[in-house]
């Protein structure tokens, strides 16, 4: 083995980082190696060299120095704690009132349209099976809907006007051919959005007209 | 005005297992504070004074270290305050050091002894500034190893924990710094003859 690769751990060995077995190698190389064991002399030296240099204090005034500085940043927080507790404090008082105004402020409440009378139809109501001689159950089959009828002239009422102003007594009494003894109506109410249309579907039950 | 607790402490009266310094610095005590400081200041000091090697940058770095306890405190585990303090010492300089790249040329010996033999003196002063020189020769890793085992006496796994590395790669980096610091010396010896 070349001195080389003894190297390091002749430099373990003179700070006395080596393990028993390991640094008694190292001792019986130093035995026969001239060089190695020059090197670990000097390693030695060197390293007692600087351990009494670092040994020996530094000045009083240089700690004290680095105290003074330390309370005297220290002795600085607190101030600015203070000015930071009031900045705050008003921030939060702004904030405060802020919310008073905003609550204290009376607001116009603007109601949304009501929807617009559009239509009024008399409604044939959907044949029950028997009436169309049929006798297959109602499950399964396509579903017939409700059918209205032609709209009939509002009486009353008028197109457009919304719903609030519509006199429910005004909604238009039909003929009876027009009717055709239904007493189911449609009818049409539209609303700001052209898409969405409101049908109101209602049935007479043998109220006096 | 010192409380009784820092009094109590003082006098070395501190129960088992507490540190009533420390509780006393926690909540506000700056007396107790500044006795925190002082008995930690040599290390703090000492320590960065050699990884900084230059008194200016070693005393920003310990105020900058104290301020930080100051901030930790409430955090801090009490049986490990040393090894906090070493590894918020080792950072501090670093973090200078990548700021401020050898900004303060280094100080030789300030400290040296002027009594005895004026040739003996100089002669005692140039190994000092030598042995100083070769630590700056290190890579900041192999210093900050070299002197927290060599020159502050922590055990290798000590220093691995301080540095957060493993002992391996602790007794790499001692040795190769031990080696390069023998090598700077040699060649410095040869050109003097």
């Amino acid at each position: 083995m070349s001195c080389a690769t003894w190297e390091e751990r002749v430099a373990l060995f003179a700070g006395g980082d080596l393990e028993t077995a390991e640094a008694a190698a190292v001792e019986r190389h130093l035995s026969q190696c001239a060089a190695c064991n020059a090197l670990a002399a000097d390693l030695r030296l060197e390293l007692d060299g600087l351990r009494q240099v670092h040994a020996e204090p530094l000045a009083a005034g240089h700690y004290a120095a680095v105290r003074g500085r330390v309370l005297a940043e220290l002795a600085k927080a607190p101030r600015q704690h203070a000015a930071w507790a009031w900045a705050a404090a008003l921030a939060v008082a702004a904030a405060g009132a802020c919310v008073v105004w905003v609550m204290m402020k009376p607001v116009a409440v603007t109601a949304p349209e009501l929807p617009r009378l559009v239509a009024v139809a008399p409604i044939a109501e959907r044949p029950t099976p028997r009436e169309r001689g049929s006798s297959r159950p109602l499950r399964g089959r396509k579903r017939e809907g409700w059918q209205a009828k032609a709209p009939a002239p509002l009486a009353g009422g008028k197109v457009g006007q919304t719903l609030s102003s519509v006199n429910p007594q005004a909604i238009p009494v039909l003929s009876p051919a027009a009717v055709e003894d239904s007493p189911v109506r449609m009818v049409q109410l539209a609303t700001d959005d052209p898409n969405v249309v409101i049908y109101w579907l209602f049935e007479e039950k043998g109220e006096e007209r | 005005m010192k409380t009784l607790a820092l009094a109590a402490a003082e006098l070395g009266g501190e129960p088992e297992g507490r540190d009533v310094t420390l509780e006393a610095a926690r909540a506000g005590d700056r007396a107790a504070f500044d006795l925190l400081m002082r008995r930690h200041e040599r290390l703090v000091l000492g320590t960065a004074y050699r990884l900084a090697g230059n008194l200016e940058d070693a005393q920003d770095a310990s105020q900058e270290v104290f301020l930080r306890l100051y901030r930790n405190l409430a955090k801090l585990d009490t049986g490990n305050l040393a090894a906090w303090l070493y590894r918020v010492t080792v950072n501090v300089c670093h973090d200078a050091r990548r700021r401020h790249p050898e900004t303060v040329p280094v100080d030789d010996a300030p400290e040296l002894a002027a009594a005895g033999d004026p040739q003996q003196s100089a002669d005692e002063a140039e190994r000092r500034a030598l042995l100083l020189r070769s630590l700056r020769m290190l890579s900041e890793k192999e210093r900050a190893a070299l002197v927290l085992r060599d020159l502050e006496g922590l055990s290798t796994a000590e220093v691995a924990g301080v540095l957060g590395s493993s002992a391996g790669t602790v007794r790499s980096q001692i040795s190769k710094a031990r080696l390069k610091m023998r090598g700077f010396v040699e060649r410095y010896s040869r050109r003097r003859l």
